[in-house]
């Protein structure tokens, strides 16, 4: 992921631009609030004029909705405040109404935005992966399970788990008078969008409602302090571990430094077996073990010198089209 | 990549990303003057209360377990410059 350190942003100093990119219906606006500059992949606050519609369609990318106001008609159902969707790529929605207009959040996971007017999924697309829900009306506070853990007044409702890189999407809260005496960091990015209230950190001051940050790893962030409550919508693109500290000064290296000598004392086997020089092919068992994953893209892998992007001479082929070409 | 569809960008979609990425730069300078030169002396306050704090009330370190910091803990500012947007 190539993004910068936005942080903080609040999106009601800036105005809505027209969405005029193709395939999307006209009457879409958006502020931008963090874009990755290879892929095209963002976060943005969207707003839809009232009697917007949008036919059956697709994206090529992952994307991920979020309503904050107005609803969404949607197969003879209204979907209001709260409402998350999660589309994989490739999969068709039916057609969208918003007869009084919609504001939310619109993120595009893995490449540009993209609208592909479709009743029927791409052939890659996974059905079985889209989420919908409520996360106002139909999901319950629970604490952060992490460990270690947030101060007691932080909950959370998970939205979205990937299994593979434990990335997740989550609606968060902090409890009027919330606070936190310690510095933190992550092995993962982060980025939040608070939906409603102000909580402020000692490196960045206070984040209003309509404050966005997207923060790369191992950036210190806090101690933390909210007075009156906030509610926001958060988001990892990996494993989210609080490297928690006292020392205000420390930089990026140090941070990453640090992680990694505590990956060490806390798995040492591992740790050994992935820095080592050899040829090391991290790979899951629970996912293809191969250069390719089952959609035929390429996997990355360990070499010495921090190589990850490379080929072996002779490509291999994805494991689908190797039975494919067994069975003829 | 999973999670994302081969497809060719169009032409409309490469000049909306060079726009867009002109502008997150410009954003991003902003932020990071305000951050790291503007607030920077509001902020110096804002580390010494909690560096007390951690003294004398508890940093926390897991959920609502706090452990007080002895002074000899506590860091000193390096002399290197100091910043918090990267």
């Amino acid at each position: 992921m190539t993004r910068p350190h936005i942080e903080p942003f609040i999106d009601r100093e800036v105005p809505f631009k027209k969405m005029t990119l193709p395939g999307f219906p006209k009457g879409m606006h958006y502020k931008m609030l963090s874009l990755d500059t290879d892929t095209g992949a963002c976060s943005m606050t969207v707003k839809f004029e009232p009697g917007y519609e949008l036919p059956p369609g697709m994206s090529y990318s992952e994307m991920e909705l979020f309503v904050m106001s107005g609803y969404i008609e949607m197969e003879g159902k209204k979907h209001g405040p709260g409402t998350y969707i999660c589309l994989p790529p490739g999969v068709a929605l039916p057609a969208m109404k918003m007869p009084r207009g919609v504001t939310g959040l619109l993120f595009y996971n893995h490449g540009e935005p993209s609208f592909v007017e479709s009743d029927a999924d791409h052939r890659l697309g996974e059905s079985d992966k889209l989420i919908k829900v409520n996360a106002y009306q139909d999901m319950q506070w629970s604490s952060t399970n992490f460990f270690p853990a947030t101060a007691p007044g932080c909950m959370v409702k998970i939205l979205k788990f990937d299994e593979r890189t434990q990335a997740f999407t989550f609606l968060y809260c902090m409890t009027p008078n919330f606070w936190q005496d310690n510095i933190s960091y992550h092995d993962c990015a982060e980025e939040a969008y608070h939906i409603w209230g102000t909580s402020w950190m000692m490196q960045f001051g206070d984040l209003p409602t309509g404050g966005y940050f997207y923060r790369p790893p191992y950036i210190n962030h806090g101690a933390f302090r909210c007075e009156l409550g906030t509610i926001a919508l958060g988001r990892t693109d990996s494993q989210l571990y609080n490297h928690f500290h006292f020392n205000p000064w420390t930089t990026v290296e140090e941070n990453r430094a640090r992680a990694g000598a505590r990956m060490l004392a806390w798995k040492p086997d591992l740790y050994k077996w992935v820095a080592t020089g050899d040829h090391n092919h991290p790979a899951d068992f629970e996912f293809p073990h191969a250069h390719y994953d089952e959609k035929g893209e390429r996997i990355f892998h360990h070499h010495d010198g921090g190589d990850l992007d490379h080929n072996h001479g002779r490509p291999s082929r994805p494991p689908a089209a190797k039975s494919r070409a067994r069975r003829k | 990549m999973p999670g994302l569809i081969k497809h060719k960008r169009s032409r409309e979609a490469e000049s909306w990303l060079k726009k867009e990425i002109a502008e997150q730069k410009a954003r991003f300078r902003r932020i990071e003057h305000e951050m790291n030169v503007v607030i920077a002396k509001k902020r110096d306050q804002w580390i010494e209360e909690f560096l007390h704090n951690i003294q004398t009330r508890g940093y926390h370190v897991h959920f609502n377990m706090m452990r007080k910091i002895k002074p000899e803990e506590i860091p000193k500012k390096p002399k290197r410059k100091f910043k918090v947007v990267f």
